[in-house]
């Protein structure tokens, strides 16, 4: 019969699984976090909107298609992007909630935001699950996209 | 005795009937108080009930649709949406009856049946996008 070492999901492994992911992403590791996410995780990005004339795209998807090729591309805009985590909270259904200040000076285009080398520093709280394998399967998060224009100089809306 | 899941399912239950003296009844008075997009940063529940009260008050039919409410622990997050025309200027946007329906997350701190903190945070880009205002620094000018 097979058996199985791994840990057990409680409270406090969920909430380290989400530790290493902010010190995976402070260290610029886009694969690394990636790895503590399950193939098929979730990510919804709620501010990430981008309005066309006939649609709207928004950061809603999967971790691997919406927020590795985000995340890629926020740290090339800002190469020294860090994050300090202020609180993280748990459950032993696998729930996780961040609060997190994510910051970085720009330099290079950023979405409409042209770089100013301007830096930013704004309040985001992200929601996690982690699920019975320890493994990342959902990834949501909020923040104030108009305070991260606003800082780096970007003054209208769209 | 209420668990902290009660608690805030009643303020939320509350606010969703715009009944911000029911909502404030399970709010202590030194609650401190995070408004993130608005840079609010303050204690007491006079400053909880002007946020409540500006929302209704600009938003007269404001629906509160909870799509979950996570409890860790003391803290209880709650994810929503908040949809309602706007008939009053609010958040410094002149009104142009748009109407407004945007995600947002409330965090919760709940200490012995009250809640002792609150942090809220949404996107004012998207709110201001729904209300037709273009500039940051000419949010009154439509």
């Amino acid at each position: 019969m097979t058996q199985t070492s791994q840990r057990p999901r409680t409270a406090e492994s969920a909430a380290a699984v989400v530790t290493e992911f902010f010190d995976r992403y402070r260290a610029h590791d886009v694969d690394g976090m990636t790895d503590l996410c399950s193939m098929n995780a979730g990510l919804h990005y709620v501010p990430v909107e981008i309005w066309g004339k006939q649609r709207v795209l928004r950061g809603d998807g999967k971790v691997r298609t919406i927020g590795k090729p985000l995340w890629t591309g926020l740290i090339a805009s800002f190469p020294n992007l860090s994050n300090t985590v202020h609180s993280i909270t748990s459950n032993d259904d696998g729930d996780v909630v961040v609060q997190a200040d994510i910051e970085g000076t720009q330099q290079l285009a950023w979405g409409l935001i042209t770089p100013a080398g301007k830096h930013y520093r704004e309040p985001h709280l992200f929601v996690f699950h982690v699920g019975p394998d320890l493994l990342i399967d959902d990834i949501t998060g909020y923040w104030n996209d108009a305070g991260i224009s606003q800082q780096l100089g970007h003054n209208e809306v769209d | 005795m209420t668990t902290p899941t009660q608690t805030v399912e009643t303020f939320l239950d509350a606010f969703a009937r715009r009944d911000v003296d029911a909502a404030m009844a399970v709010v202590d008075s030194r609650v401190a108080v995070t408004v993130h997009p608005f840079g609010l940063d303050n204690r007491g529940a006079e400053a909880l009930r002007t946020v409540l009260a500006d929302l209704v008050r600009a938003f007269p039919d404001l629906m509160i649709a909870v799509s979950r409410v996570i409890t860790t622990r003391d803290v209880v997050t709650a994810l929503f949406k908040a949809e309602g025309t706007q008939s009053a200027g609010y958040a410094g946007a002149i009104n142009q009856e748009k109407h407004l329906d945007i995600d947002q997350a409330w965090r919760f701190v709940v200490t012995d049946g009250l809640i002792t903190a609150v942090d809220a945070y949404w996107c004012q880009a998207q709110l201001y996008r729904r209300l037709a205002v273009k500039r940051y620094d000419e949010i009154a000018i439509a």
